[in-house]
């Protein structure tokens, strides 16, 4: 084996970090491409950090499951009263919402309407955080063997969380909204009966999302509630995205700047649910199409 | 054997980076392979700091929302400039270590933040919040974990005492083990 000398190395060391550093720049740009694909490096190595990641996992939820149970054991009484009351009200809105369903069946059918797009929900739970404090990304313990698909949408009990943005066999990693670059269609209060329209993104204020492109004409409170409208083609109509909390109003020409907080819950999410959703395939509305060329 | 160790000190710090932030949030604000990658430089294995580098920061990286390769390149870029450092300048005392270990916080966070600029991909949240709470974060941690790892460096055959004078008696030591002056 061929000995160096210290300054044949130090002569050397240059070059390596000149190459290494080409390299790496090369996998950036080459990341950066907005094409929507995965790439294998970062879907192998979730799957080897899941061997990690889930077992810790596993140990500290149980260890502040534990210490957790017991600090509420002290107020399960008043609880237990509350959630009682809660049941009862309930069981007559249920009953209430039986009724209508039923009603809603019979008259789909008497109109032979086309049932809605029906979606499951995966439960997941999520097994490691963003390692860089520059993104807000989770890797989440379903794959692609639990039928988890490239861009499905991702919730909480509180409302939309993200999107599915890398998919290995054990784990997928999610985008969330919170990210400049989720750019989710969004409207103020109802779809039907809103004109306020717009796309919510990631701000420069790590707690908060920002709504864009709300023509300044339309009317914005604070206090309203944000919905998905399911036209950017990921996410499906009506689900939760956030409150209003801040409204920078605009005028005619120039649109409204407001601000969400999202109603996720993203700070102490363990539990998520992945919709096992895929938008309509314009497969059929794109073949009418007929392009000029081919026309001809 | 201290190759061994440090070796298995990256991988640690690579597992503790995957992992602590979904114990608790504020451990992200601690680069735990940034501070092993700097070590290595500081030992003047430039070769070793920038591989370790080079591929501590692509296993950050593909587990991160992030672009793929700009940790590798950030700490790759660290590791040549701190053992470049490190050949030139006396480092072996923990005292000045501390400064070493907060310019590469701050030089790795910019880099970061920069190429992702460059590239279009904007990072969430407040810049300079978020580079101050790093910078706090990886040097605090960063001078406990170099104190741990000369504690288990260091051949144990004088006893206490003596590796207690070896690091504290830094003139002795410039001129015992100057680099510059061993190149010669």
């Amino acid at each position: 084996m061929v000995e160096r000398s210290q300054q044949e190395v130090w002569r050397l060391t240059p070059w390596l970090a000149i190459v290494l550093c080409v390299a790496n720049f090369v996998l950036m740009a080459f990341d950066a491409r907005a094409d929507g694909g995965q790439r294998v490096i970062r879907v192998w190595a979730q799957t080897a950090a899941d061997f990690v990641q889930s077992p810790v996992t596993t140990v500290t939820s149980s260890v502040s499951g534990y210490f957790g149970s017991i600090a509420n054991l002290r107020g399960a009484q008043g609880e237990n009263e509350v959630l009682k009351q809660r049941v009862q009200e309930l069981e007559v809105e249920l009953k209430a919402k039986e009724d209508l369903a039923t009603e809603n069946q019979r008259l789909n059918a008497l109109l032979n309407l086309p049932e809605k797009t029906k979606y499951k929900v995966l439960n997941a739970r999520i097994i490691g955080r963003d390692p860089s404090i520059w993104f807000d990304s989770s890797i989440v313990n379903r794959g692609s063997l639990d039928g988890v698909k490239l861009n499905m949408p991702v919730v909480t009990n509180g409302g939309l969380l993200g999107r599915v943005t890398a998919v290995g066999p054990l784990t997928s990693q999610v985008d969330l909204v919170t990210r400049d670059k989720s750019g989710v269609g969004a409207v103020v209060g109802e779809i039907a009966g809103s004109n306020a329209l717009g796309v919510v993104m990631g701000s420069s204020k790590r707690e908060l999302i920002e709504m864009k492109y709300v023509p300044g004409s339309a009317e914005v409170q604070v206090g309203q509630v944000v919905y998905t409208t399911g036209q950017d083609g990921i996410y499906p109509a009506g689900l939760k995205v956030g409150e209003i909390v801040e409204v920078e109003s605009g005028s005619a020409t120039t649109p409204h700047r407001i601000m969400i907080r999202p109603s996720a819950g993203i700070g102490s999410m363990q539990e998520v649910g992945i919709l096992l959703y895929e938008p309509a395939v314009k497969e059929e509305f794109e073949k009418q199409l007929v392009k000029p060329a081919k026309a001809k | 054997m201290d190759q061994l160790k440090v070796t298995i000190a990256l991988i640690l710090a690579v597992l503790l980076q995957w992992t602590l932030r979904n114990v608790a949030e504020p451990f992200a604000y601690i680069d735990f392979p940034l501070i092993i990658v700097v070590y290595a430089a500081l030992q003047r294995d430039a070769v070793k700091a920038i591989l370790f580098g080079a591929f501590s920061g692509l296993a950050i990286d593909a587990l991160s929302g992030g672009l793929l390769g700009a940790n590798g390149f950030s700490k790759t870029l660290i590791a040549f400039v701190v053992s470049e450092l490190a050949r030139r300048v006396y480092l072996d005392n923990l005292l000045l270590r501390i400064p070493v270990i907060a310019g590469a916080c701050l030089l790795d966070d910019l880099l970061y933040f920069g190429l992702h600029r460059v590239l279009g991909q904007e990072p969430s949240g407040h810049v300079m919040l978020t580079v101050s709470y790093s910078l706090i974060g990886t040097t605090i941690a960063g001078t406990a974990v170099y104190l741990m790892l000369d504690y288990f460096m260091t051949e144990r055959t004088g006893g206490g005492t003596s590796r207690r004078r070896e690091t504290l008696s830094a003139r002795r030591q410039s001129r015992r083990r100057n680099p510059i002056r061993l190149g010669k």
